[in-house]
């Protein structure tokens, strides 16, 4: 691989045969890449590729020279551990924007990979549909970004993670390949399901182009119900019979004092632990819904309940999605960590971490059973910041451990710089060997962030 | 060689669970596919541990492998196409447990898919995927197929059903991919393996997610003078916003036949029935039921019937359910197509299907999954008439044409197997198609795990299949002189 120092001195001729073989200029100087860092590294070039074949060029070449590739979207989660020491070259997917193909009717959509998610969903509204997902970062975030991390919000629920919308993509491979996987269509079975591979990938087995998802028709109606519990285990308990029950609400969310000082439209309470719920349907539909989830509030324990007409749920709502997974937190100075447990396991989950970690600020998805924590991190400019700072490295260390001990998922989405080194740990299970080889086999030179996935990959 | 390898099976699985009588063999050369090979032994593992050690044995031998479930597939995935070993799944046939209050289930894969509903439904929860074989077919198979079924439109197929699979590699390792929690740290290997037809491995463990049973359900029974109306109709109910839990269509040629074989009381006058099913709760379909009969009046449905109850739902579904095995009212076979298309395409692939029946002079009958634009054309063929079961392969091939020049795809459900592989150049070009070589090889090196299916070979797409029968009496013949696996 080459180095940065050596990439720079070369830079300029480099910029200006990929600019003639790819029609596409690179910036080259420092302060033109500075606003493309990734966890504040500034790489040496920055490239922003119109189309997958523009991409493509920009790899083959790039690739030729042993240069390492980062691909960032809007950059939003661009402080996932561990951070990059030294940065060749960002591949920005900004330009590659605009919707492609919308066929309402077949409920289909295709864009360009860069196209913010928020352009996506308006064009949808239009026809009465939306992209049933809702992760943080909504109105930043592109397509290709949001799906390279897996981000899903709570109306996984109801209607499955973006994971499971993704028709069909243009990608370009490590190599320069550009490959179409998947297809145009509601249902498929033609060959292996690799767009999968690309959702969580973070950027590692290839450029995203162009992506074909799954739309839905917005609700008819929507209305939300909130209660407060003095108890984690009841919110929970709650949030988990609705969610066998045949009411099929869209989305429930849980969340404790400080995530919910964060949430307009719901402000403070008395009690610890909130717990939204989102309906949606017909509209005989969502006032059955809203009754059934009371009854099952109410049967749980709440300490009050209160109901949300859609104008009151869509304003909060925008919040909600916001303070789970670190948009709602300056990026650089806070720990996120998800973690995927059983609906029955949340509590605990919730309780280990305070117990570990007061600071942390926790939210949760109850039915599905993702626990999100951010824990602030002490100022650079503190005076007793370092001593705080190791204890909660060495707690956020423990945690990990711990959580993993007990069967868990724990993947940090974000770091702080100086906790930037630290990675997302593994089950002794998981299948390293085989994720190795699948990274090989789509990017055989390592062209793709190397070491900044899983298990060094 | 191979006697040390059925010797080494024997010690694994113990003797009464490994064959190679030329007899039991034939019993797993077909699955519900017109291909069909022997395989040279079959061996019945009883545990996880087992199959680990039966592909490791295969390895070490050389010995090409495939595992088996209850051989209901559609186009010769589980056909042991290279000789070798069938690995049938029947005797990991457990449910392992159900955990209602997280809604999953950890099951073996030789369960019977609609076991897994049965054992839930005290609890309220069901597991939603129903390929119109559920009644026999098994969830390692539906994990292989990605199977969908009738309620699949609005819940989505089985990858969107199952949190893990503990699989067996290719290279003989025991791993879990997915698990009982979401979102696992590292590539989603899980929903690559699912759908992947048996060729990255075999799952051992399947963690499925149950969902709420619902309280109500409407079906409908809508006839319309044409299939245009027909499908202009079920366009429409999509594109107002309503996605029943089940829309099916069936062209008059299916309800005829079928009202000839179960009197599933389809008007036999009608061009096309469309079949909807609405569900949600108690006092909540009303509104429903009167969006789609408007909207089924506003495209001249000529009489909607509503199930008035359980039985006549039942009865309808079993006419709909019936539509495959009626073919034989009208022919000695029949060849099954699976292609999707746009569901807005739908009227103009109905007029293409036609115009490929009369160039052929095949008798073509249309059943279609019509929420999602899959369609299931049935092709009805004399095996026995020189010429028939060729040009019957030729009209599917053509059918497959049409149905990527709308944007579709070659295969909604039935997977591509053996029957379907020449067809993948129609939808993919030759980087695509290298794209899912790599991923094949970084799973499957030695191309050991169910060989030759999936990835197309020197034949062109609807060129006759019976080349492959040709090649398992040719394997058969190998057989007979020695090992040749």
């Amino acid at each position: 691989m080459r180095r940065s120092s050596e990439l720079r001195a070369l830079n300029i001729p480099i910029a200006d045969e990929l600019a003639k073989r790819s029609g596409s200029r690179p910036r080259v100087r420092p302060a033109e890449c500075a606003p493309y860092a990734v966890a504040g590294v500034v790489p040496t070039l920055v490239f922003s590729p119109r189309t997958v074949a523009e991409a493509s060029k920009i790899v083959t070449a790039l690739a030729a020279e042993g240069a390492s590739i980062a691909i960032r979207g809007s950059g939003t989660k661009s402080y996932r551990p561990p951070h990059p020491h030294a940065l060749d070259v960002v591949l920005e997917t900004t330009r590659c924007a605009g919707i492609l193909a919308h066929a309402p009717a077949d409920l289909t959509m295709t864009v360009a990979a860069g196209t913010p998610l928020h352009v996506m969903q308006e064009a949808l509204r239009a026809h009465g549909q939306f992209f049933p997902a809702d992760p943080p970062f909504s109105a930043q975030t592109t397509i290709g970004g949001m799906l390279s991390a897996a981000s899903a919000g709570a109306l996984r629920q109801r209607y499955g993670a973006p994971r499971d919308h993704v028709l069909g993509m243009r990608v370009c491979l490590g190599d320069g390949v550009i490959a179409f996987t998947g297809s145009r269509v509601v249902k498929s079975v033609a060959g292996y399901d690799i767009p999968k591979l690309f959702v969580g990938a973070w950027g590692t087995l290839g450029f995203i182009g162009e992506v074909t998802l799954k739309v839905a028709p917005l609700p008819r109606q929507e209305a939300g119900v909130a209660a407060t519990f003095a108890r984690c285990e009841d919110a929970c308990e709650a949030a988990r019979r609705i969610a066998a029950s045949p009411l099929l609400p869209m989305a429930s969310t849980l969340h404790d004092r400080h995530t919910l000082r964060n949430i307009r439209g719901l402000g403070s309470s008395s009690q610890p632990w909130t717990l939204l719920v989102r309906c949606g349907g017909s509209r005989s539909a969502v006032s059955r819904q809203q009754e059934g989830v009371i009854a099952y509030l109410r049967a749980c324990g709440a300490a009050t309940i209160e109901t949300l007409d859609t104008d009151r749920l869509h304003f909060c709502w925008q919040d909600v999605m916001e303070v789970a997974g670190g948009a709602a937190y300056p990026c650089d100075r806070t720990l996120v960590l998800l973690v995927g447990s059983l609906p029955t396991e949340v509590a605990d989950v919730c309780a280990s971490i305070s117990a570990l970690i007061q600071a942390a600020e926790i939210t949760a998805h109850p039915a599905t059973g993702i626990v999100y924590a951010h824990v602030p991190w002490p100022g650079m400019g503190d005076a007793s910041a370092p001593h705080e700072r190791g204890l909660l490295e060495r707690a956020a260390r423990s945690l990990l451990e711990q959580l993993l001990s007990q069967g868990h998922h724990a993947k940090i989405l974000a770091a702080p710089a100086e906790f930037g080194a630290i990675v997302t740990p593994l089950a002794p299970s998981a299948p390293v060997a085989l994720m190795r080889r699948v990274k090989a086999a789509l990017d055989p030179s390592g062209t793709f962030d190397p070491g900044r996935f899983v298990a060094g990959i | 060689m191979f006697d040390a390898l059925v010797q080494r099976f024997a010690m694994i699985v113990g003797s009464d669970h490994v064959t190679t009588a030329p007899g039991d063999l034939s019993n797993y050369q077909y699955d519900g596919s017109a291909d069909s090979a022997l395989p040279q032994v079959v061996v019945m593992p009883g545990s996880a541990g087992e199959v680990a050690a039966i592909v490791s044995a295969c390895n070490a031998a050389g010995c090409p492998y495939v595992a088996r479930g209850a051989g209901t597939g559609l186009s010769g995935g589980a056909v042991a196409e290279a000789g070798g070993a069938v690995i049938a799944m029947a005797r990991l046939n457990r449910i392992l447990e159900i955990d209602p209050a997280n809604r999953l289930a950890v099951v073996e894969p030789g369960v019977v898919n609609a076991h897994i509903s049965d054992a839930t439904r005290a609890h309220g929860l069901q597991f939603v995927p129903d390929p119109s074989s559920q009644a026999v077919c098994t969830i390692g198979g539906n994990v292989a197929e990605n199977s969908g079924g009738l309620h699949c439109l609005a819940y989505g197929v089985t990858s969107q059903h199952v949190l893990g699979c503990e699989i067996v590699t290719p290279d003989g390792d025991l791993v879990w991919l997915g698990g009982r929690a979401y979102d696992a740290p590292g590539y989603d290997l899980l929903g690559v393996f699912i759908g992947s037809e048996g060729t990255l491995g075999i799952a051992t463990k399947v963690v499925v997610k149950l969902m709420p049973l619902l309280e109500d359900r409407r079906t409908l029974l809508a006839a319309f003078a044409t299939v245009e109306q027909a499908s202009a109709a079920v366009s429409e109910i999509i594109a107002c916003g309503i996605i029943p839990a089940a829309l099916e269509m069936m062209d008059q040629l299916s309800t005829n036949a079928v009202e000839a074989y179960v009197h599933a009381g389809f008007p036999t006058d009608a061009g096309a029935v469309v079949i909807v099913e609405l569900e949600g709760l108690n006092g909540t379909l009303e509104e429903l039921v009167r969006n789609v009969l408007r909207i089924s009046a506003a495209h001249g449905s000529r009489d909607v019937r509503q199930a008035g109850d359980e039985a006549e739902r039942e009865r309808i579904w079993l006419g709909r359910k019936s539509a495959f095995g009626a073919m034989g009212r009208l022919g000695s076979s029949y060849y099954v197509q699976d292609g999707v298309i746009p569901r807005t395409k739908l009227p103009d692939m109905v007029s293409e299907v036609a115009a490929i029946a009369d160039r052929y002079g095949l008798l073509i009958a249309n059943v279609f999954h019509a929420g999602d634009g899959n369609l299931h054309p049935l092709i009805v063929f004399d095996e026995r008439t020189p010429g028939d079961y060729e040009r019957t392969v030729a009209a599917g091939a053509d059918i497959l044409r049409a149905c990527v020049r709308h944007g579709g795809s070659i295969s909604g459900e039935h997977g591509i197997g053996i029957e379907k592989r020449d067809c993948m150049t129609l939808q993919y070009k030759a980087t695509d198609l290298d794209l899912m070589s790599r991923l094949r090889s970084a799973f499957n090196p030695r191309g050991l795990c169910n060989p030759g299916k999936l990835f197309p070979t020197s034949r062109r797409c609807g060129e006759s299949a019976r080349t492959v029968a040709r090649g398992a009496l040719a394997t058969e013949k190998a057989r007979a002189a020695g090992p040749a696996f």
